[in-house]
């Protein structure tokens, strides 16, 4: 799991748009057919790819088990393997926050992880904000004050938020730590001023 | 043609007036009208869906069997192609087909044209594939800097005729130009009286104004899902700001008829103007996609990644704006000049807006001369309020620029010069609440005392026209058996909130409950629509939509009336919704569960626009929009870094129809142009023609922390325009905003930063603190 861990995308691409792609987690060239899916007995244990293999991870409280490569990342196989895909992708690179999911509770870029980090892990995206399909209170708040307008950077903000009020503990939050919260998170259609007031009003309500 | 008497003006100045109503067309809502629904701050119908990652946008969609496209884009700004070598694309991984968009001997005009496309099983096999595609070039000499391009010697950028391009997002009744001399277009000239006599009347100014190339950056970048259901027929799913552009592009590029195209759009991320058609402005996705499904015969996916999407799906022309304004010691303005060269890159549409033309009416000499310069680069395309804010900028800065030496408040000189009684109520009204003379005196004393951090305010104006269209919207109401009304039309909701006001007038109509409206959109299936552009749709669409819905009404209660005996003008409708006649009754519900059939239904468009009241637009047959801005900054004389404080936004958009998702569209247009004002650019490497920041962490836009204060004051004003009263919003929201607080920099630091964005090293260079020379842009 460690060495899972420790892998991050920056680590193996060079950049997007880079034609590197890194054949296996081990950094040596790969000693497997790769149109052989599933078959990683010549790979170390712990090592994977570059053929996809199974991926086990809690997402939105279901445990679910996918076949993925070892380049994709976490927010691709959220959206094209799993077909959730209330996170966005927008910026591709760590740019706009649209991607941002829970993961063990903590706030990531989807698109900065790779699929095979979230091995055993927690994975929360906002369709698991309400998973009985009931609005949670800050859901509520963003529609009650139309924190949204296109919607698309709604997702990202939406996880951003919750992650500010779990850190908060259940206190109030103030204008200016929402702002702060959220200054990863851009929006095209001027949304940051009432995402505030959503935020700030959740917070007094869930206090 | 029947006459009606309806109430306009804004506020208490209202008058009466009397309007021709087209048959069949429904009373107007005027001053006078008691509304219950409409006008309220409804909360977004859809909100619900868009907070649980319930909506799926195109960019979210799959469909079964589909593949993914990516596009070979040019690295050169110049080139013909030799010629392109798919073999070893072919041999990949996953790959099912590929396209030559451009043949051998093709132009190429700016780095990221289309080149070709591959189609593959997953999004990022077609992007390795793509690259595998190899693309023999000549290079050739190309310019990507406007002033450099307008030089008589440059890189002709074009070889062949160009073709003027416009789109809904293009204000009406601009455009046209005369042919090209090497790279510099004449666009059509706006003038009154004697310039050159007008500036001998007064003390001029003149001063040199630049803004930048600005991107629409929407969240959701272009792209577009094909899927050939026969040889005759498309489906597709497109992330647009008008499907009726996208199916008939479709159906003009396959050679189909335009009812056999059905086009898609549930939920949008945002388009700025830059979505029009079944292609970007400057990459044929639409064309693409086509051809690689119907080569494959599965449903095609292409959408662009970030990079693709600064490069080739349009942006904001730059402005470099010579202007000369003269005006007497009362403050009166006595003639403007405005002389400008812009590029659209290799597109046209850089004028510079209404502003200086049409805003200050009591000036009587105007000249607006204004050129497109080609350039290598991406074409630029209608955005939010096209040549407006760069036309606002050059204008009220040097107006206020004037009024200093003319020793006049600038405020005083707006009002001194402007005619509209709108915008004079809401300069006059904002300058109280905004405490402006009491501003301006603070401001000065921190000036003259040579404290480190200065605030400073500004103001400007907005004009914008009501281009409600007639005849392009047709909605149908039915009243169902059970209960329901639904109300459909194809327009797609750009993020406005449309739908959401369809229900309003709805439940206006039948005074029923919101949640009995259904509202079916987002479909070309659905009945021709506008598109989300000029500001057009709401004040396009609610009247169609109200037409359909009285005409159902009527004949809703013909029905009951039947069900009573009674005549129809007999027929009462209670509040609670029972409806009596001749002492008999019967409910809502009953009485649609007796309907014959499935529904009652009725159809209906929007006539021609019949009144403009207050003010017609430049003399035409539309209401004159009016806003105004006032803009307050704080300002670092040491490093330079201008902070935005506060901005009161006073609006006028018909009658509001919505005004909680109207005051959002107008956050909206003052965000936009904050980080106008403040942080965008488009840099360009000229020496290689590339832009160097295609991305969203070096294109700067703003954030939470970057956002000012905002005050929002929507005032109904009562046009006689169409029977719901709704005018536009989005455009007139953003026109002002840079101008504004470039006006409070000004103020601020006594000194104009004459260049966008206003950034630490120009501000400190218009202090004279450090070097101009070297200073990117």
């Amino acid at each position: 799991m460690a060495s899972r861990n420790a892998l991050t995308r920056r680590g193996l691409f060079r950049g997007i748009g880079s034609a590197t792609v890194v054949a296996g987690c081990s950094g040596t060239a790969p000693t497997v057919d790769p149109s052989a899916p599933g078959t990683d007995a010549a790979l170390s244990p712990g090592e994977i790819g570059p053929a996809a293999s199974r991926l086990s991870f809690e997402l939105n409280g279901k445990a679910v088990q996918v076949d993925v490569e070892p380049r994709t990342t976490l927010l691709d196989a959220l959206r094209i393997d799993l077909d959730t895909t209330g996170p966005k992708k927008v910026c591709d690179r760590g740019a706009c926050s649209a991607c941002t999911v829970l993961v063990d509770g903590v706030q990531r870029n989807s698109c900065m992880m790779l699929a095979h980090d979230v091995e055993g892990r927690r994975v929360t995206t906002v369709e698991g904000l309400s998973p009985d399909g009931k609005l949670n209170v800050l859901q509520q708040k963003f529609v009650e004050y139309d924190a949204l307008q296109c919607g698309f950077c709604t997702s990202g903000m939406l996880m951003s938020c919750t992650s500010l009020l779990q850190r908060a503990g259940g206190a109030p939050v103030s204008a200016d730590e929402v702002t702060h919260a959220i200054s990863g998170n851009l929006c095209r259609c001027g949304t940051y001023p009432n995402i505030v007031k959503a935020v700030v009003a959740a917070s007094k309500e869930m206090a | 043609m029947p006459k009606a008497k309806v109430t306009v003006g804004f506020r208490d100045q209202l008058r009466t007036a009397e309007v021709e109503l087209p048959e069949g067309e429904a009373t107007p809502w005027d001053g006078k009208s008691d509304l219950k629904v409409v006008g309220k701050p409804i909360t977004r119908r859809d909100g619900a869906l868009r907070v649980s990652g319930k909506a799926k946008y195109t960019f979210d969609l799959q469909q079964p069997d589909m593949l993914y496209a990516a596009v070979v884009r040019s690295p050169l700004p110049a080139a013909k192609v030799r010629s392109i070598d798919f073999s070893a694309a072919e041999a990949m991984e996953g790959v099912r087909a590929v396209y030559a968009v451009a043949e051998p001997g093709a132009d190429i005009l700016f780095a990221g044209q289309d080149v070709a496309a591959v189609a593959a099983t997953r999004p990022e096999l077609a992007k390795l594939a793509a690259r595998a595609v190899k693309v023999d070039y000549e290079r050739r000499a190309f310019v990507t800097n406007t002033i450099s391009a307008a030089k008589p010697d440059a890189p002709k950028v074009h070889r062949a005729a160009v073709q003027e391009r416009r789109t809904e997002g293009d204000e009406p009744g601009t455009g046209g130009g005369a042919e090209a001399k090497g790279n510099v277009r004449p666009l059509r000239p706006m003038q009154k009286g004697d310039v050159e006599a007008g500036m001998k009347g007064g003390t001029v100014h003149e001063a040199s104004y630049v803004t930048q190339v600005q991107t629409h950056s929407a969240l959701e970048t272009h792209g577009i899902i094909v899927r050939w259901d026969d040889d005759q027929h498309i489906t597709a799913w497109s992330s647009t700001q008008s499907i009726f552009s996208v199916r008939d592009e479709l159906a003009e590029v396959f050679n189909l008829k335009p009812a056999n195209v059905r086009v898609h759009t549930d939920f949008l991320g945002g388009g700025f103007g830059a979505k029009f058609g079944a292609s970007a402005p400057g990459s044929r996705l639409g064309t693409i996609a086509g051809e690689l499904a119907k080569k494959t015969g599965a449903p095609v996916k292409l959408m662009c990644d970030r990079h693709e999407e600064q490069v080739c799906t349009g942006n904001r022309p730059d402005a470099h704006q010579d202007v000369r304004i003269a005006g007497t010691s009362d403050g009166s303005l006595t003639a403007i000049h405005v002389r400008s060269l812009g590029s659209a890159g290799i597109g046209t549409g850089a004028g510079v807006g209404r502003n200086a033309f049409a805003i200050y009416t009591k000036c009587p000499n105007v000249l607006v001369d204004s050129s497109d310069v080609f350039t290598n680069a991406g074409p630029g395309t209608a955005m939010r309020a096209p040549g407006h804010p760069q036309g606002a900028f050059a204008l009220e800065l040097a107006l206020d620029e004037l009024a200093v030496k003319l020793g006049v408040d600038p405020l005083a000189m707006r009002l001194k010069n402007d005619e509209h009684p709108v915008r004079r109520w809401q300069f006059e009204e904002g300058g109280k609440r905004f405490d402006w003379a009491a501003k301006r005196a603070e401001s000065k004393k921190m000036r003259e005392g040579k404290a480190r951090i200065r605030r400073g305010v500004g103001v400007a104006a907005s004009i914008w026209g009501d281009f409600g269209r007639p005849k392009a919207a047709v909605a149908t109401c039915s009243v169902l058996r059970d209960g329901t009304v639904e109300i459909r039309n194809g327009v797609q909701d750009i993020g406005g909130g449309i739908p959401t006001v369809l229900a309003q007038i709805g439940a206006e109509v039948f005074g029923r409950s919101l949640d009995t409206i259904s509202v079916k959109h987002g479909d070309s299936d659905f009945g021709s629509s506008v598109g989300s552009g000029g500001s057009q749709t709401t004040s396009s669409v609610t009247p169609a939509v109200r037409n359909a819905c009285e005409a159902a009404k009527t004949q809703f209660i013909a029905h009951v009336a039947d069900l009573l005996k009674a005549a129809p003008t007999d027929v009462v409708w209670g509040a609670d919704g029972t409806l009596r006649a001749g002492g008999k009754s019967i409910t809502f519900a009953q009485a649609c569960k007796k309907i014959d059939g499935e529904s009652i239904t009725a159809t209906a468009s929007r006539p021609r626009t019949y009144g403009a009241h207050p003010v017609a637009f430049l003399g035409a047959g539309m209401p004159e929009i009016a806003g105004v801005q006032f803009a307050e900054v704080e300002v670092d004389t040491w490093t330079g870094v201008v902070k935005a404080k506060q901005i009161l936004a006073m609006h006028d958009a018909g009658r509001i129809m919505n005004r909680l998702t109207c005051t959002s569209q107008v956050n909206g247009g003052v965000i936009l142009g904050t980080s106008y004002a403040l942080m965008e650019q488009r840099v360009m490497d000229h020496d290689v023609g590339r832009m160097l920041n295609p991305n969203l962490e070096s294109y700067k836009i703003c954030g939470a922390a970057d956002v000012p204060k905002i005050e929002v004051e929507l005032t109904d004003v009562f046009t006689g325009a169409n029977n719901t009263g709704a005018a536009g919003i989005g455009e007139p929201s953003t026109i002002p905003t840079a101008a504004a607080l470039a006006c409070a920099v000004f103020d601020a630091v006594g000194e104009p930063v004459r260049r966008l964005p206003m950034t630490p090293s120009r501000v400190l260079a218009a202090m004279g603190l450090v070097p101009t020379k070297g200073i990117i842009g």
